[in-house]
């Protein structure tokens, strides 16, 4: 068993992709209500605290959307008041709501993502369509630090001889401020030689490049990629027959519980609880572990 | 035959009007550790660049060069990339990737070998060089010997035959280039490896050398073992800049004109020493420094982030009128920090600093910048801005008579039309303190400005500071270089854990540590114990030398 974090990057992506792209289309309100649920629990799972901090402004914005909506738009047949002779009503204000349901399911979608999906296993992923292009990443990648390492370097200096960008008159930091990204950049075109030498002395611009990298697909990567390419495409038949179908106006359409509703439901369902599965199983197996050691 | 076959080199760059090397010939043999010293502009980087094909400068060429028998112009390009190894001076320029693994593998990509021949020698030379523990970080977040030894890893995992290093400690500090050297050693000895090694800090190479080969002016003037080179060069020139740089015992050797075997390591000049002069019990007078007190740091404290631990725990001392303070001591003790807080650039969260009897934080920055205290940064580049040096000195004061004694002091009228970047490492952070100086400060901070010089540059260094010592400026330098401390200070301290542990006289503060210490007194502490550089050593050794001579 492995947590989330430890499966290959193709994994994850897939996933992600899955559930994000499913998320968007559905307006079901059961189906919506699942995926809601998924994302809380499993960017709780990898989140933690900075996931409580996130909550904080997230439960207004999805308050403000649910006001906002009837608001503006008067369709639907269970009108509750009248504002300046304009209805509003129960289908606008349910409809608001499952649309911010929607788009916090996927901003905690993309956080849970983001926790996952650090940047060497987007970059080993982006090697795979354009190895040219992602060396060029991660080069940059370790320039941005480098520069940021440098222009501190140089701000100190100029500031220990009285070239403070920070104070004195607008015109005095604008010149303090120049001189300083002028020193930056011919410090960068000198040392870009450096770099350029030390890379071709290591063979850079031979013919036949490869790319190497740590991830190594195994066979719970394929068994969890199967399945969730599996469910992705029951999801796209039961979107393709209609069973996720719900119309908000003029009202309400009903909800029925019959085979095809209750299929869609349930393989969903396990689609969006594939990782707080993994991690629950892999808290308990950790916990089991350390009490036999 | 010889791994490297160098036949009648003559090189010169375009439009220069001498050249840079001139009938080079020399033979380097498989499984040989060669070092090549010379002073700065003599050539030897060229020299080395010409091993390797992809770094050769333009220029006119003539003569030839062989590697392995074959003319190295007519090397596969795969073979010319694996198979000789390059390693250039600056650890953080050579980085290319953000990820310890991938700037290992990053050769090997370029070759082409598949994942599992990569990921095996990857692993390897991971080993080999203890990098597992970090080989999944991010190169940023290394330290400078880290990352040259990175460097050399990834060079490693290509297999070359021949490894070149082009003064590949000058940024380190002392512990992290010894830990290199050593490891080049073990390559050379365990792998048999051909190594190529430029270098001006050749305490710690010297020793370990098959050969040294001494170029100057763009030839050689010695190539032989390491003593014999020795005694060639002070045959050459008696004065030759370059005896500067060699070993303490060899120098010591040398300048008392004994005629028995040379001793090479601080061990063996030890027990030459033993076996030519007798212990006594002589004190160097040394003078306390006396002036008022222009510096003052009261117990100062100071942290990063308030979540960080303290970084400066309750730092006390002072500095006097004229006088010129080192401070010394590990990586990741405070130092630099310490000069940030008394420049002004970082605030401490309790103690209080000084300066002229007023407190810092009661000096306006123009004030406080403008004649008080200045800061010569570790790095000069970043104070230089202009196309020329006249205009780096022009824009710092509009007062030709001082740009002209500033000129004069650091002697570099000859350098005037230059572009800064054009200059030598020595000779640009000597524009640097020119810029620093016009500010005219009375108190000079140095941060560790020894730091990639060779023995003459420091020479010419140590002979500025003190001329503006004898000026009456008070200088306060960091620095890892404890023999430039010994020999130029007024004054030493070992930084520690926040704080200032010991200060002192340099020879008293020297004598008193036993391994932090220089080379001269690690090697004659039993016979001279106040004894702490070659000049002191080589006075009493000559003086019990006469003494026996009247007896």
């Amino acid at each position: 068993m492995k947590s989330l974090h430890d499966f290959h990057p193709l994994v994850i992506f897939s996933y992600f992709f899955a559930v994000i792209g499913l998320t968007m289309f559905y307006m079901h309100p059961i189906l919506l209500i699942i995926s809601f649920t998924g994302a809380t629990v499993t960017s709780f799972l990898l989140l933690k605290k900075s996931f409580l901090k996130s909550i904080k402004w997230l439960l207004p914005f999805m308050l403000v959307a649910a006001i906002l909506n009837p608001l503006l738009i008067h369709e639907g047949e269970t009108a509750i008041l009248y504002i300046n002779e304009q209805p509003i009503t129960v289908e606008a204000i349910v409809y608001g709501f499952a649309a911010s349901v929607m788009l916090i399911a996927i901003i905690f979608w993309f956080s849970a993502f983001n926790a996952v999906m650090t940047s060497d296993k987007f970059l080993y992923l982006f090697t795979k369509i354009s190895p040219a292009v992602a060396l060029l990443i991660s080069l940059t990648m370790r320039l941005v630090p480098l520069f940021g390492h440098q222009i501190k370097k140089i701000m100190y200096a100029q500031r220990a001889i009285g070239m403070d960008p920070s104070s004195g008159s607008v015109w005095h930091r604008i010149k303090a401020g120049t001189r300083i990204l002028s020193i930056l950049i011919s410090w960068a075109l000198e040392s870009a030689i450096e770099t350029a030498d030390s890379m071709k002395a290591r063979g850079y611009g031979l013919k036949g490049r490869s790319t190497f990298s740590l991830f190594r697909f195994d066979r719970l990567d394929g068994f969890a990629l199967s399945g969730i390419f599996i469910l992705f495409i029951i999801q796209l038949l039961c979107s393709y027959f209609g069973w996720n179908e719900f119309y908000y106006y003029p009202t309400f359409s009903p909800i029925v519980w019959n085979g095809p509703m209750i299929f869609m439901t349930i393989s969903y369902g396990i689609l969006v609880s594939l990782p707080i599965f993994i991690e629950v199983l892999e808290a308990f197996k950790w916990r089991s572990l350390k009490s036999i050691n | 035959m010889a791994l490297i076959e160098i036949n009648q080199l003559m090189f010169s760059y375009p439009l220069a009007t001498k050249p840079t090397l001139k009938n080079i010939s020399l033979e380097i043999e498989a499984g040989e550790f060669v070092v090549l010293c010379g002073t700065s502009g003599c050539g030897k980087s060229t020299l080395l660049k010409h091993l390797k094909r992809e770094l050769t400068p333009h220029g006119q060429t003539s003569g030839t060069i062989h590697f392995n028998g074959v003319a190295l112009q007519d090397l596969p390009q795969r073979e010319a990339a694996s198979q000789i190894g390059y390693v250039l001076q600056k650890p953080e320029l050579q980085i290319v990737t953000d990820k310890v693994w991938h700037e290992l593998s990053f050769g090997l990509e370029n070759l082409g070998y598949d994942s599992m021949t990569i990921r095996r020698r990857v692993a390897e030379m991971a080993s080999f060089f203890g990098i597992q523990t970090w080989f999944r970080k991010n190169t940023t977040d290394l330290s400078g010997g880290q990352k040259q030894l990175l460097n050399l890893a990834s060079i490693m995992v290509m297999q070359p035959q021949l490894l070149i290093l082009d003064e590949p400690t000058s940024q380190l500090d002392p512990i992290a280039a010894s830990e290199f050297i050593a490891t080049l050693q073990k390559l050379n000895k365990e792998l048999g490896l051909t190594i190529v090694l430029v270098e001006h800090r050749l305490e710690e190479v010297y020793p370990i050398a098959d050969r040294v080969i001494i170029l100057d002016a763009g030839e050689i003037i010695a190539n032989d073992t390491p003593i014999k080179a020795a005694t060639r060069l002070r045959h050459v020139d008696a004065h030759h800049p370059m005896l500067l740089g060699l070993p303490t015992p060899l120098r010591v050797h040398h300048a008392l004109k004994q005629s028995d075997e040379t001793p090479l390591t601080i061990r063996d000049g030890r027990t030459w020493l033993e076996k030519h002069y007798e212990k006594d019990h002589k004190q160097i007078q040394e003078a306390e420094p006396s002036g008022e007190v222009v510096l003052d740091v009261q117990d100062l404290w100071f942290r990063y982030d308030r979540h960080a631990e303290d970084l400066i725990r309750g730092l006390n001392f002072q500095l006097h009128q004229g006088e010129f303070l080192s401070i010394v001591g590990g990586n990741g003790t405070g130092k630099s920090t310490t000069l940030g807080l008394i420049t002004g650039l970082l605030k401490p969260h309790r103690g209080k600093v000084t300066i002229f009897n007023k407190l810092l934080k009661k000096y306006a920055k123009k004030e406080l910048y403008q004649g008080m205290i200045s800061m010569l940064p570790q790095d000069p580049t970043t104070l230089l801005v202009e196309k020329e040096v006249q205009l780096e000195l022009a824009m710092m004061s509009k007062d030709q008579t001082a740009i002209d004694r500033v000129i004069n002091l650091l002697q570099i009228r000859h350098l005037l039309a230059q572009h800064p970047y054009d200059l030598s490492g020595g000779e640009q952070q000597k524009v640097a303190l020119g810029k620093v100086l016009l500010k005219n400060p009375k108190i000079l901070v140095l941060d560790e400005p020894t730091k990639g010089l060779d023995g003459e540059s420091k020479q010419v260094l140590a002979r500025i500071l003190h001329d503006l010592q004898s000026q009456g400026t008070s200088i306060l330098m960091v620095t890892h270089d404890v023999e430039f401390s010994a020999e130029h200070a007024t004054s030493c301290a070992m930084f520690f854990d926040g704080e200032i542990v010991a200060k002192g006289t340099p020879a008293a503060f020297y004598s008193g540590n036993h391994f932090y210490t220089t080379a001269t007194n690690r090697m004659c502490r039993q016979l001279f114990e106040d004894v702490v550089t070659t000049e002191q050593l080589i006075a009493r050794c000559q003086s019990q030398q006469e003494v026996m001579t009247h007896v």
